[in-house]
């Protein structure tokens, strides 16, 4: 006997009519909530009364402590700007804002968070950290027709694309080792001859070509150039120059081959009159690595806090600018950070020339971008102008280029001449009188 | 001529660098048959570990060797438990299951250092193993690579004594052999273990300090010595302790006159192409002692 209260099992067909109720009502509230966002996200970019713009830079991975230097660049410039009142548009100030996509240190990953951060209704785009993810980024921006400048990537591969919406502002790696690489060439005694190695990757390949063209360009002998992987033990190649005995020993590298390559050096008693290397050789990392081996090693930079700059709307000179990143950071800046602020300068000049309210549109982005192409901004980074033309499409070509020898307890600029802080100690002493 | 010989003497020393990391690896592997991601990590913190406590202690590297040892040798003996846990509990795949657990060694010790120290590299201090010793007429001798060529293999040496001359030994060569007839024998199998596991991170850390004084410390260095770890073993001849010292100078000198005489680009390829035809012609290592393939 069946139980008064109890149901009667559902049959098939009263089954898939529940199916059916509850799919139309799920769907329902699904395109409901879907037409919601859509209208919050309409009503947001119509009504907003701020810039907008998007940050896609290595937060996590291998490349997270450069990607929070480009961070903490970025964030000074909105800080700066933002406690100025913001950038003034027809007497109206506008305050800044930035969201941050992490790039997770890898190419796909930062294209991905490019992507999404486009759709989202930002007015323009800060570049990441790394050339291999600005690679990566440049053709979405360049597709979606949004602006974006990037304030650390150095690969010349990144210019020779010749990508319409993306810039540079740090110079080239294969320009700043070209013109440091010049100035060392005209120290006295006037070397005869260079042995050039350097790590097979995009960025020291290029940069180790660059130091040949050089060479050539001065009419130096080149008795060797070679590239090597990038863990490859040096004291082969050191023995091998050693063999040929050149006046100068260049070598284009990230900082741990560096080390390594100059220790190779130390322990076989290789003393070329100098070594010289681009990149890296101004920081703490490098310093930190050698101790006191790092001592009369060359290398080159782009922005140094005790440079006599002037300064801009936000920031007075280089220290004033140094000063505010302790301050807001607890951290001494270098050029990566202060080519990131001045990446937010740069968009703070064009988008007053623009002279168009928040939100902008796709016109108005591209407009953007002609203004970029024109833009002359004098910052306490240094002058900056976009090249129009060439290999060098879009990138920084206005900022001085500083070589740089170490010091017992740091560095002094050796040249241009006029921003030179002492004479350079050339030939450099050997290893065991050091 | 010159410089033939000085590249040899580079070879050669730098397969000494090889020998002192391939000998733990060899050493778990063979013992604990556990392929262990983390090797170049261990490496790598043992090489951070020597610039702190020099660094800290105001002493030389040289002089902290014994307290690297002791205290990653604790850490091994402490960690391989878990491992222990991981191979043999009721898992699908228990070696696939180490191998996870090694990644993750790796990965937490490479996150744990570029967090604590951040991503710098750092200079392992001495004055003692620095610059060269020149030899007229034969050429320039590094003294850090020259003490890390004679710390690898004193270790070989030492380790053999201790498997072929000690209860202790005869103990880990019994586990190896076979883990349950050791176990029937009264052996402890997990002390054993232990022990074998807290050598191979106290040798490898150790040879991290002498590898950190030769380069420097750097968080990103450790992958390239696992990547050498398992040429040696391929090239030894799996389970064979002796032929990681033939292996480490084969690649050594192999890749020091490949770089000079050749072409310094497509060294690792050559040294890749040369672990794969010893697999093909030779399964057993290149001295043919190795365990068979079954």
């Amino acid at each position: 006997m069946a139980k008064r209260n109890q149901r009667p099992a559902a049959t098939s067909s009263q089954h898939r009519r529940r199916f059916l109720q509850v799919a139309g009502a799920t769907g329902a509230a699904g395109l409901t909530g879907f037409a919601g966002c859509l209208g919050d996200f309409d009503e947001e970019q119509d009504d907003r009364d701020v810039f907008r713009f998007g940050a896609v830079t290595s937060l996590s991975g291998d490349l997270r402590f450069g990607g929070t230097i480009t961070e903490r660049g970025y964030d000074l410039w909105e800080q700066r700007i933002n406690e100025n009142g913001g950038i003034e548009i027809d007497g109206t100030s506008y305050e800044v804002e930035i969201e941050y996509a992490d790039a997770q240190s890898e190419p796909s990953t930062g294209a991905d968070a490019a992507e999404q951060m486009i759709d989202s209704g930002i007015d323009a785009l800060f570049g990441p950290y790394s050339s291999n993810v600005t690679l990566a980024v440049a053709p979405i921006a360049d597709r979606e027709q949004i602006p974006h400048i990037t304030g650390s990537a150095e690969s010349p591969e990144i210019w020779e694309q010749q990508y319409e919406y993306t810039f540079g502002t740090i110079p080239a790696g294969n320009v700043i080792a070209s013109e440091s690489a010049g100035s060392i060439f005209d120290f006295q005694p006037q070397a005869e001859s260079v042995y050039i190695t350097g790590v097979n990757d995009p960025f020291t390949s290029d940069t180790a070509e660059a130091m040949r063209e050089a060479a050539v360009d001065h009419g130096i002998e080149v008795l060797d150039y070679e590239l090597f992987p990038r863990d490859a033990d040096w004291t082969s190649p050191v023995s091998a120059a050693m063999d040929e005995d050149p006046d100068l020993h260049f070598h284009a590298a990230h900082i741990e081959a560096h080390v390594d390559f100059l220790n190779a050096a130390r322990d076989l008693g290789y003393d070329p009159d100098g070594f010289f290397s681009h990149y890296g050789v101004d920081t703490e990392s490098f310093a930190e690595g050698l101790g006191e081996d790092a001592a009369h090693i060359f290398g080159a930079t782009v922005w140094l806090p005790r440079l006599d700059r002037g300064g801009d709307a936000l920031f007075d000179s280089p220290q004033a600018y140094a000063d505010a990143s302790e301050s807001a950071f607890d951290v001494t800046p270098d050029y990566t950070q202060a080519g990131s602020t001045a990446a937010g300068i740069v968009y703070q000049e064009a988008l007053q020339e623009l002279g168009a309210a928040p939100p902008l549109s796709s016109e108005q982005q591209s407009e953007l971008v002609d203004i970029l192409e024109e833009v002359e901004v004098e910052t306490f980074y240094g002058d900056i102008n976009f090249e129009t033309d060439g290999d060098l499409y879009h990138s920084n070509v206005a900022t001085d280029i500083l070589t740089i020898q170490r010091t017992a307890d740091g560095f002094d600029v050796v040249a241009p001449d006029e921003l030179r802080e002492s004479e350079p100690t050339y030939p450099a002493p050997a290893w065991d009188e050091r | 001529m010159d410089l033939f010989i000085q590249t040899l003497i580079n070879g050669l020393l730098l397969g000494g660098i090889y020998i002192s990391v391939g000998i733990g690896f060899a050493l778990v592997f063979g013992v604990l048959e556990v392929i262990d991601f983390a090797v170049g990590e261990y490496v790598m913190v043992g090489a951070f570990a020597g610039s702190v406590l020099a660094a800290g202690l105001g002493i030389d590297a040289l002089f902290v060797v014994p307290l690297v040892f002791v205290a990653f040798y604790a850490i091994g003996f402490f960690v391989q438990p878990f491992l222990h846990h991981v191979t043999t509990s009721n898992v699908p795949m228990p070696i696939l299951m180490a191998l996870v657990f090694t990644f993750g060694v790796a990965f937490f010790a490479r996150g744990g250092i570029l967090t604590t120290f951040g991503p710098n590299t750092r200079e392992v201090p001495t004055s003692i193993a620095t610059g060269g010793v020149t030899v007229s007429a034969i050429g320039t001798f590094p003294v850090a690579r020259v003490l890390t060529g004679i710390f690898g293999i004193v270790a070989v040496a030492a380790f053999l004594y201790y498997l072929y001359n000690t209860k202790g030994g005869l103990a880990i060569r019994a586990i190896a052999e076979d883990r349950t007839d050791a176990r029937l024998m009264g052996i402890n199998i997990a002390r054993y273990q232990s022990v074998a596991y807290g050598m191979y991170a106290g040798l490898t850390a150790t040879a991290g300090v002498f590898i950190g004084i030769i380069f420097a410390a750097d968080p990103g260095m450790g992958m390239q010595y696992t990547a050498f770890a398992f040429f040696m073993v391929v090239l030894a001849g799996m389970g064979y302790l002796p032929g990681i010292i033939v292996s480490g100078l084969v690649l050594g000198v192999a890749q020091a006159m490949f770089s000079t005489y050749v072409s310094g680009a497509w060294v690792f390829f050559v040294l890749f192409a040369l672990v794969y035809v010893v697999l093909l012609v030779s399964p057993q290592g290149i001295l043919g002692r190795g365990e068979p393939v079954s």
